[in-house]
């Protein structure tokens, strides 16, 4: 044991001081990350609320009022202005003023009272599909509302013929920061991790320091955990900034065990480093070293799950996917933070991810070369 | 102490280092030079262990340096050109650092740092960071851990470049003192001076090994000696001037400025009346001439511009 990382200690020791040390690249582990997520989770929400609407009301009724305030009590509208014309409705929303422009013909209370179809017109800007989906769902929902229950008076009824009474599981509200903010911990994380390391090695060979390295004793299994157990303390500690960012700014609720998910982040660190670490055995200067980083991460963005779901994708991005730390990480923070799960119903992703770590690791100190050139 | 046989490096087509051949003997100085790209540190970074040889063979107190790379790591200590220290660390925390990875560790390697503090005389700087050190101080401290596990080969590899004249002194006083101890030094520089002051020099051009041994014997060589020739210094005002009538002149063969005075290699025949006649003519009035020895810078320049090994491929 003493042989096979011999020099551990040595280099633990220097990492830690010259890690320290060095504010800027504290800095620079730290800030981002930070930022990332505060950004990242406000920029992905995708809860829509209050968009803008105007309104060009030609009937001027009391029935026409209501169902604008019908529109309005959704949360999902609400009226920035009236307009006089379907053209000033549309240069409206073509600026840029207003989402949805709600028009109310002249002869929407006559037909209602006739009994005859009442008719809403509505523009929906469809640039953003998110949004216009959101507003076409809300204003089919207070039609219908609307119709059933003119129907049920009509009728005489007091209740509907068929009702869904849906529970939603886990994150009731259905708020997207819950779902986006765990993975945003793990694409963070990644960023800063992977780059940690990916550098070390590097800055090392350039600065001619790694030559010293190689004609000591030192073994590479030593040099490599050295090289990780450094940025796995400063990992962990950014790992409870983001978690503490997550709980107090973003208000998502921790319905697992800490422990579970501190176990799942100790190893997903240990694989991102170790993956650094392996870039770093392989690039001969600090631009390479960034350039190959950044081919681990962009995958892991888009293919991880962290934004889109992997289930729907072509079948090559999904096989992506599944060899990317980030997506099982992924995948088991969001079990354990929204649906309270425990190890136990996700320990295969937690050995997938011990295993990649194991697997990186040694992959560094066998590739690494103790020659040069 | 180290013995080379034919030891090679190529590096795809380019040859850097073509079968080398010499020994150095335990406590001697071996000074090796070369021009720049010449194969000096490459030929350093096989006998440390960092690159292998393509063909021939290297071994230190009989060791092969490429098959018992571990075994020979706990007997060199290599500066390397740059002098590598981690400058966010202090001179205090290098050294620790260095013995820590060298095995040591508690009282053992606060004894040894207290050593090698005295050595280099770095106590004012214990605390100070390596990147806020000079030239002569960064140099004092590389060597220092290098020296951290007791080498009995230290390797420099261009230890003087880019430091003052005093620190130049200092650093080869120490470099004696680590000579009589019974260390064996293995040095590459640029200077002559240096090199008149190692126990055994080798020169290497173009990849090759031109010539090997103690400087007195180097000196005394028939290449650098011709037959029917002898040395000359002319010391005179207007020395370039001077140069130009008497490289001219029949009868000499090699003429160079050294400072105030010309170094020349003229046929035997040649008597100081026939210069000073000459150098009259360009109104040079007195000419004050000696016969020297070669000096090693002689004996180089005579072995890789002459027709002999070494010319130009």
């Amino acid at each position: 044991m003493t042989t096979l990382f011999r020099g551990f200690n040595a280099i633990l020791y220097k990492e830690f001081l010259v890690v320290l040390r060095d504010p800027l690249t504290l800095f620079f582990m730290f800030f981002p990350p930070l930022i990332e997520m505060i950004a990242f989770g406000y920029a992905l929400d995708n809860d829509v609320k209050h968009m803008a609407m105007v309104v060009l009301n030609e009937d001027r009724t009391v029935e026409s009022r209501q169902i604008i305030d019908r529109f309005v009590n959704t949360q999902t509208f609400r009226v920035v202005g009236d307009v006089q014309s379907v053209e000033e409705m549309a240069v409206a929303i073509r600026r840029g003023k207003a989402y949805v422009g709600l028009q109310i013909p002249p002869n929407f209370t006559r037909d209602l009272r006739a009994g005859r179809n009442a008719q809403v017109q509505m523009l929906i800007d469809g640039s953003s599909s998110t949004i216009a989906s959101s507003a076409l769902n809300t204003a089919l929902g207070v039609a219908f509302r609307e119709s059933v229950f003119r129907l049920l008076g009509e009728t005489g009824r007091r209740e509907l013929p068929v009702e869904v009474r849906p529970q939603i599981l886990y994150n009731p509200a259905m708020r997207s920061p819950n779902f986006f903010v765990p993975g945003v911990i793990g694409v963070v994380l990644q960023i800063a991790t992977t780059f940690a390391t990916a550098m070390s090695l590097v800055r090392e060979r350039e600065r001619g320091t790694l030559e010293q390295l190689l004609v000591s004793p030192l073994s590479r299994w030593g040099l490599m955990l050295g090289k990780i157990v450094p940025y796995l303390c400063i990992g962990m500690v950014m790992a409870c900034g983001l978690i503490a960012i997550m709980n107090r700014l973003f208000h998502v609720p921790i319905a697992g065990s800490l422990t579970a998910l501190f176990a799942a982040i100790i190893v997903y660190i240990f694989c991102l480093l170790s993956l650094g670490l392996l870039v770093s055995t392989r690039a001969q200067n600090q631009i390479q070293a960034l350039q190959m980083t950044m081919i681990f991460i962009l995958p892991s963005v888009f293919f991880s799950g962290f934004i889109f779901p992997r289930e729907t994708m072509p079948w090559i991005f999904y096989a992506i996917g599944a060899v990317l730390p980030t997506t099982y990480f992924i995948e088991l923070a969001r079990a354990v933070i929204l649906r309270g799960a425990s190890l136990v119903d996700f320990w295969q992703h937690l050995v997938i991810l011990t295993a990649m770590g194991l697997a990186l690791f040694s992959l560094c100190a066998l590739r690494f070369r103790k020659k040069i050139g | 102490m180290i013995v080379c046989e034919n030891l090679t490096k190529r590096f795809g087509h380019f040859t850097a280092v073509d079968h080398v051949n010499f020994a150095v003997s335990k406590g001697s100085i071996f000074g090796f030079l070369g021009p720049n790209g010449s194969g000096k540190s490459t030929v350093i970074r096989m006998l440390c262990g960092l690159l292998e040889p393509s063909d021939g063979r290297a071994t230190i107190a009989g060791h092969d340096v490429a098959r018992e790379t571990e075994r020979i790591k706990s007997l060199i200590g290599y500066m390397s050109q740059k002098f590598s220290l981690y400058d966010e660390l202090t001179v205090h925390e290098n050294l620790m650092f260095y013995g820590r990875l060298y095995g040591l560790s508690g009282a053992a390697l606060l004894q040894r740092r207290d050593e090698l503090v005295a050595l280099a005389h770095l106590e004012p700087y214990l605390q100070r960071r390596a990147a806020l050190l000079s030239g002569g101080w960064r140099q004092r401290l590389a060597m220092a851990c290098a020296l951290v596990h007791k080498p009995s080969v230290l390797f420099l590899d261009e230890p003087t470049a880019g430091i003052d004249p005093v620190a130049r002194r200092e650093l080869w006083d120490l470099l004696f003192e680590f000579s009589s101890m019974g260390m064996t030094l293995f040095v590459t520089t640029h200077y002559m001076d240096e090199a008149e002051r190692c126990s055994h020099v080798g020169y290497i051009y173009m990849s090759k090994l031109v010539v090997c041994g103690e400087p007195d014997d180097l000196k005394h060589l028939p290449v650098v000696n011709p037959p029917g020739t002898k040395r000359l210094d002319v010391t005179c005002d207007h020395v370039t001037v001077g140069l130009q009538a008497l490289r001219h002149l029949p009868g000499v063969r090699t003429a160079t400025v050294f400072g105030q005075s010309m170094h020349l290699l003229v046929e035997g025949s040649l008597t100081g009346e026939t210069i000073r006649v000459e150098l009259a003519k360009m109104n040079i009035a007195r000419a004050d001439i000696r016969p020297i020895a070669p000096s090693l810078e002689d004996v180089f320049v005579a072995l890789t511009t002459g027709d002999g090994n070494g010319g130009v491929k």
